[in-house]
């Protein structure tokens, strides 16, 4: 083990405390010793880039696995705690160029400050010499021949040379550094031949300039040299300056959770203590405008709370006494006290950041083979520039010098490696925005070609209560009377369909306008429960007697037989059978849009459920949908799906994500409905994290708006490269045009990328506007 | 035009002294947050 030495040395050996782990990292509940880090690349340009950090940190011993996404400069490192500590792989890490930052760390934020900040300065650097070199530069293009004395020339190309030093020492060097690490490595990366470019094209300015009757003649291009750093320069702040949009919302749900937390101590005083000493029982306060720090109970007050970058539900939700509220959550409008019931890597705010870096390292298969051609296409370009040097070389040294320059610094590969993951990565992070998470990027591409919805019903098409669909009275009983004695005794019991038949009877009478609480049973009544029957309650008459009531099945109460497929419940008094609800499953509110929405947009749609034919085919019948099966197990399903598939079908899965993990897995795509899963345990490739399905069709059409976007981009950088090339390898196109063309492709490429990052509408779909319950 | 053999070594010396300027803008933050100080003004407090 290296012995640490500078106070950056200092600061990573810091992180060698298990203690501090947690904050970066998740430890593997397979294999006890290996942790998984989240860290941030500082000095990343291009796919190349994440291919040498991920070659350096896998030649540690003991880092498992490696992944880095080139788009948003995270990186995700498997390592074993007993073979290595992250001061040892962050160390190997920076070796190669790369310094690598805890993702969660509080001094990534900062640094990226710095980072931006010194970007600023290099582009004004060479912004400003660029000009005034541009300045010196013109009386040469102008003057005619003995306009200018030869003394006077010789003093502007000095002052040329003077101000171009600050570009070549200062506003170069990540070029210059990013290329002597490859060259050091015996990689070729996307910076070497801009590099390259640079020194040939200083060198051969500054000889022009001191030694005028030396090999490359008295000619200087500092002008295109400042020039092609400045838009190279421009090129890279403005990537910079989106990828941090594109990032943001990455970063808005990461940097989320509040540092320090006010907790209530032993004595019943407030303390503020690291939100690392949370525990699970402890008292916080929470201020409005604060975030919540764990997932929790609120004990006291009432809020307003915003979820939206958690659940994607737009408006403030209130929250009182007893209410959950998750961590990561917004407190909008008063003060609370919250006791916490999860904390760090239990929280359900835990788990969607876990998922959403998972998604940012999962690389596309077309940003694969993006990378790999980078490679071979960059060594092409270096022979084809060295060939056009030694073709022009007849024509003059100088001459033939920046022809190969201007080749070395026209051709764009950064153009064709982030292509496809910039794009997948805004339309990932607009997809966050609105509640939608996507665990692995290429789900994008798979979604778009999808032909085949297939739903299950129960708890995705349905909600998971009843509603009342008919009722039947015995003769002489008054609607009212039925509706108040089911409620006496639904209280009472704590089975699903009690407890819908409750909030029904208590929604009825509040549109009803009849207030307050139902009468209780009279005096000295007594309750029994039959287990898979009812419930009876009966008590003394006072003219002597009992009298009573049952609540429960058909037989239970007596009451007569009726065919009906539907659930039941029925209501019997001592003379027998009074009344019976007929129930059946309330469809969700936005599912007859979003199903008939997909249709319109030419989607079969399907239904597969465990529950019984008659009860899908109802539910199917009122959305429209021709195409059911009931009663099919898992492996029905599965089969089902499969079966679709090799007809040619590609399908996408919705379900609860509960039940049905292996037809999730098995779907093209597959959906799960977010709100009381286990989102680490769910195998789908998207959560809506809403728990509702209004976000379905604007997921798919913008995976369809991703793939066009991707084909535009890797046709743009295809078509560039192919003119620019031979351009530049004929002498047609100068130095400073070169750079220009090369800035403009990349940040071509960003910007049509960042045009997914838009908000998603539901809006188009749904003529109602905002249907969306709290 | 003798002056100029005076004039350019000057005009180099003004653009490090502007680039000196620039140094302390950027390091100050004054690039930073562009649009939050437009509208500050907009703000009450």
């Amino acid at each position: 083990m290296t012995v640490p030495r500078t106070v950056q040395d200092e600061h990573l050996r810091l992180l060698d405390d298990p203690q501090e782990w947690p904050q970066f990292s998740q430890a593997d509940p397979a294999q006890d010793d290996c942790w998984t880090s989240s860290v941030v690349f500082e000095g990343m340009h291009c796919a190349a880039c994440a291919i040498s950090i991920e070659d350096a940190l896998r030649q540690v011993p003991g880092v498992k696995s490696v992944q880095v996404s080139a788009a948003s400069h995270r990186g995700r490192v498997v390592w074993s705690a007993q073979q290595t500590k992250p001061s040892l792989w962050m160390q190997a890490s920076a070796a190669a160029g790369y310094k690598a930052v805890p993702a969660n760390d509080a001094h990534a934020h900062e640094r990226r400050r710095q980072v931006a900040r010194r970007m600023v300065w290099r582009v004004a650097v060479a912004g400003l010499c660029m000009m005034q070199v541009m300045m010196y530069a013109t009386p040469a293009y102008v003057a005619e021949a003995g306009d200018i004395t030869p003394d006077m020339l010789q003093l502007l190309r000095w002052a040329s040379w003077v101000l171009s030093l600050p570009v070549v020492l200062f506003s170069c060097t990540p070029f210059f550094s990013a290329a002597w690490h490859d060259l050091r490595g015996l990689r070729v990366g996307m910076d070497l031949p801009v590099a390259l470019g640079m020194v040939s094209t200083f060198v051969v300015s500054s000889l022009g300039t001191f030694e005028p009757t030396g090999p490359f003649g008295a000619e200087v291009y500092f002008d295109s040299l400042t020039m092609f750093v400045f838009f190279l320069l421009m090129g890279r702040w403005m990537e910079l300056r989106m990828r941090e949009k594109t990032a943001g919302a990455l970063e808005a749900v990461l940097n989320r959770l509040p540092d320090s937390v006010r907790r209530r101590t032993a004595e019943g005083a407030w303390e503020r203590v690291s939100i690392r000493r949370l525990a699970v029982g402890d008292v916080l306060e929470v201020l409005p405008g604060e975030a919540f720090a764990g997932d929790g109970t609120l004990l006291a007050g009432q809020t307003q709370v915003d979820e939206a970058l958690l659940t994607g539900e737009s408006r403030p939700l209130t929250r009182q006494v007893g209410d959950a509220v998750i961590a990561g959550s917004h407190n909008l409008s008063g003060r609370v006290e919250l006791r916490v019931e999860q904390v760090g890597a239990a929280t359900r705010y835990a788990q969607i950041v876990a998922l959403m870096e998972s998604a940012a390292v999962h690389k596309p298969a077309m940003a694969e083979l993006a990378d790999r051609m980078a490679k071979p296409f960059l060594l092409a370009v270096l022979l084809a520039s060295v060939g056009a040097a030694v073709a022009w070389w007849p024509q003059g040294a100088g001459h033939a010098v920046m022809v190969a320059v201007a080749v070395l610094v026209v051709t764009c590969p950064c153009a064709l490696s982030l292509a496809t993951p910039a794009a997948m990565l805004a339309a990932a992070g607009a997809l966050a925005r609105s509640g939608v998470l996507v665990r692995h990027l290429p789900a994008l591409q798979r979604l778009a070609e999808v032909d085949t919805v297939v739903f299950d019903k129960t708890g995705t098409l349905t909600q998971d209560s009843f509603s009342v669909a008919c009722l039947h009275l015995r003769e002489g009983l008054r609607e009212d009377e039925a509706w108040q004695l089911a409620e006496r005794m639904a209280a009472h019991s704590l089975h699903p369909v009690s407890r819908a038949m409750s909030a029904q009877a208590r929604q009825r009478r509040q549109a009803l306008g009849q207030a307050g609480d139902v009468d209780s049973l009279p005096a000295g009544w007594v309750l029994t429960e039959y287990p898979g029957q009812g419930l009876q309650a009966h008590w003394p008459e006072p003219a002597g007697g009992q009298c009573g009531l049952r609540w429960g099945s058909a037989a239970f109460c007596d009451a007569p037989a009726r065919v009906s497929e539907r659930l039941q419940v029925s209501l019997a008094d001592a003379q027998g059978w009074l009344a019976t609800f007929e129930l059946h499953e309330t469809l969700r509110p936005e599912a007859v849009q979003v199903v008939s929405a997909l249709s319109q947009q030419g989607l079969q749609v399907q239904v597969l459920s465990g529950d019984a034919e008659p009860a899908v085919a109802e539910v199917a019948a009122s959305l429209n949908i021709d195409q059911f099966r009931g009663g099919c197990s898992p492996q029905d399903k599965l089969q089902a799906i499969q079966a679709l598939q090799q007809a040619g079908h590609k399908v996408a899965m919705v379900g609860d994500g509960l039940n049905d993990g292996p037809v999730l897995a098995g779907a093209d795509v597959s959906f799960a409905l977010g709100q009381a899963l286990a989102l680490t345990q769910s195998r789908a490739d998207m959560v809506l994290m809403s728990g509702r399905l209004d976000w379905l069709v604007p997921t798919w059409q913008r995976s369809r708006q991703t793939m066009r976007v991707v084909r535009q981009n890797l046709a743009w950088s295809v078509v560039y490269n192919a003119a620019c090339v031979p351009l530049a390898l004929l002498g047609y196109l100068p130095a400073w045009a070169a750079g220009l063309g090369m800035a403009l492709s990349s940040l071509l490429v960003v910007l049509n990328a960042l045009r997914l990052s838009a908000g998603l509408s539901s809006a188009a779909f749904f003529t109602t506007g905002d249907n969306r319950g709290s | 035009m003798d002056i100029l053999f005076l004039l350019i070594p000057l005009s180099v010396a003004l653009v490090f002294f502007i680039l000196c300027a620039l140094w302390w803008a950027v390091h100050r933050g004054q690039f930073e947050d562009i649009e939050a100080e437009g509208e500050r003004i907009l703000r009450n407090d």
